[in-house]
């Protein structure tokens, strides 16, 4: 799966800008704010529906002085035509050839992208909830179903905590309760499946890649917050819930367990053995993807080369030559790529929110 | 100024309408006060008439005219099947298919405890009375989102006691629909109660 072209309309910085990306690598070059993570970001909204840097809402990413953004790319292969609208105070939509979807996340497992960036560190540094984003994020470009069972479990979960604050104020039946609890029983219990079986599938190439890139042992263990039964435990948790107003137990409680030569990653890492946790966590990804859908996916690598020594350098730019799948790296030289990659890539430069080959 | 005050009070006042924003509700104003004045009588005269001769059918909760809605007077109609919506709309998605007989229960909604949603403000009682005798099956068409699917086991846990049949509406492909163009959830229901053939 690659992106053939990409056609932007007032969003961010682009005005109206098309994109023939090759299908190998693409070095895009250009200064700083003149558009090279923008264009990358426009990719990564085609295949996942968010945005992603973190925006209070699309307005933020609709160019200055225009009501609606537009964002099409064209999919090399089957003949698939991606759109994502984003208009100020309106919902953001999106569009496979011209018809609307329901949800912009019905978008995700058509072009399937692994994004590299600075804050990938957070998935082995921050709190819990930064690698459960991660699992959800590539379970559900993986398996539609999981994207399915994923949001019934939220909305699920919003519906059983908004009856656990009533119960302050007026009297709520057991049964009233029993009919959430049985839904996040099966829609949770179908997730930790998956999850499980994402993070043994992960484990096995990340903990190799690990090795390659510095000779330590990675390991990886999910964890549930709770024991036995889902909805067992959501019966018997209520009456201790009732006075949070939240659900205790659940896989939106669950943690992913990152550890480097045998020591919790997150509080006894170096900063140098979290940034190779995550490095090989998101390459194992890639691997997983190509084997899970029989092709590899997008790779998308956000200005991330400064960050790394030499020697994580040259083994992720090795990995994507060799992965021989579509590839978007920014940077602000271009020889921060290496010679090898130069030699190989198209190189396009961006230069005030126009792209043109360089 | 923008608007002469009564076109003002006329905007507002169907601004206030669902689905219909600032704009739709300009167009909307405009147009009625340019219509002839016995339609635009007609029109207002019919809102107060419906608002004030259509109550809750005292059997099966649908808007009625009279004490028995025309569907549940029907001697035709097989008055041991009840078919239970959520929304008086939804009876007549399935009356236009022609081809189901039997009767209704409107429960005028579906339980969300986000919105203070609970089986005491729908129509739940009404419908466990209706059981007593010789009810053969109780068919659940509430949409299949996740409020809908607690509706229908809540009711599916009341009922059960009860002895009577109770049934969900099927998930699947939408007829005619194209396998390509089918969001995976509905697929992989389709899939998951696949039929032998």
């Amino acid at each position: 799966m690659s992106l053939q072209r990409l056609w932007l309309s007032n969003y961010r910085n682009f005005e109206g800008q098309e994109w023939l990306p090759s299908t190998g690598v693409n070095l895009v070059v250009g200064a700083n704010a003149q558009g090279k993570t923008n264009l990358l970001e426009a990719v990564a909204l085609l295949s996942s529906g968010r945005i992603l840097r973190s925006v209070k809402d699309d307005s933020a990413a609709i160019r200055l002085g225009e009501d609606a953004a537009e964002v099409l790319g064209e999919i090399r292969g089957p003949g698939t035509e991606l759109k994502v609208v984003l208009r100020r105070g309106q919902r953001r939509r999106a569009f496979l050839n011209s018809v609307g979807m329901a949800k912009t996340s019905d978008l995700l497992g058509r072009l399937p992208t692994v994004v590299f960036s600075n804050s990938d560190l957070a998935i082995v540094r921050e709190d819990a909830g930064e690698r459960r984003r991660f699992l959800d994020l590539e379970l559900s470009q993986m398996y539609p179903v999981y994207l399915r069972h994923l949001s019934m479990y939220k909305r699920a979960l919003e519906q059983r905590n908004a009856l656990l604050k009533q119960v302050n104020h007026q009297r709520v039946e057991d049964a009233s309760f029993e009919i959430w609890e049985a839904q996040l029983g099966e829609h949770g219990k179908a997730m930790r499946e998956y999850r499980h079986r994402f993070c043994g599938e992960l484990l096995v190439k990340a903990s190799r890649i690990h090795d390659e890139l510095g000779s330590e042992v990675l390991d990886l263990a999910y964890e549930e917050a709770d024991f036995g039964d889902l909805t067992e435990a959501l019966a018997s948790g209520r009456a201790r819930e009732i006075h949070r107003g939240t659900t205790q137990v659940g896989p939106h409680r669950d943690d992913l367990s990152i550890s480097v030569n045998g020591k919790l990653a997150r509080n006894y890492g170096s900063q140098g053995q979290q940034r190779t946790a995550a490095l090989s966590l998101k390459l194992a990804t890639i691997e997983l993807i190509q084997d899970t859908l029989g092709e590899p996916p997008v790779i998308l690598l956000d200005d991330v080369l400064s960050e790394l020594d030499m020697h994580r350098r040259e083994h992720l730019l090795s990995f994507v030559l060799h992965t021989q799948t579509q590839t978007i790296l920014t940077c602000t030289e271009a020889n921060q790529a290496g010679s090898e990659v130069q030699k190989d890539a198209t190189i396009f430069s961006v230069r005030a929110g126009n792209v043109e080959p360089a | 100024m923008l608007f002469a005050k009564p076109l003002g009070d006329l905007i507002s006042q169907l601004e206030k309408l669902p689905g219909i924003g600032p704009k739709s509700a300009q167009r909307l104003a405009f147009y009625l006060v340019r219509q002839p004045e016995d339609d635009v009588r007609m029109l207002s005269e019919s809102l107060v008439r419906a608002k004030q001769a259509l109550r809750f059918c005292e059997r099966c909760q649908n808007m009625s005219e009279l004490a028995l809605c025309s569907i549940c007077s029907d001697a035709k109609r097989d008055q041991t099947t009840i078919c239970v919506v959520a929304e008086p709309r939804d009876v007549a998605a399935v009356e236009r298919i022609n081809e189901y007989h039997g009767t209704y229960h409107v429960l005028h909604g579906l339980m969300s405890p986000m919105d203070g949603i609970g089986p005491e403000n729908l129509k739940v009682r009404e419908l466990l009375a209706r059981l007593g005798g010789e009810m053969a099956e109780v068919i659940v068409a509430t949409n299949p989102t996740i409020e809908g699917d607690a509706t229908a086991l809540y009711l599916a846990k009341l009922l059960k006691p009860t002895g009577v049949k109770v049934t969900r509406l099927a998930y699947g492909m939408p007829v005619g629909g194209e396998l390509d163009y089918a969001d995976s959830a509905t697929l992989h229901s389709a899939l998951e109660y696949r039929r032998e053939l």
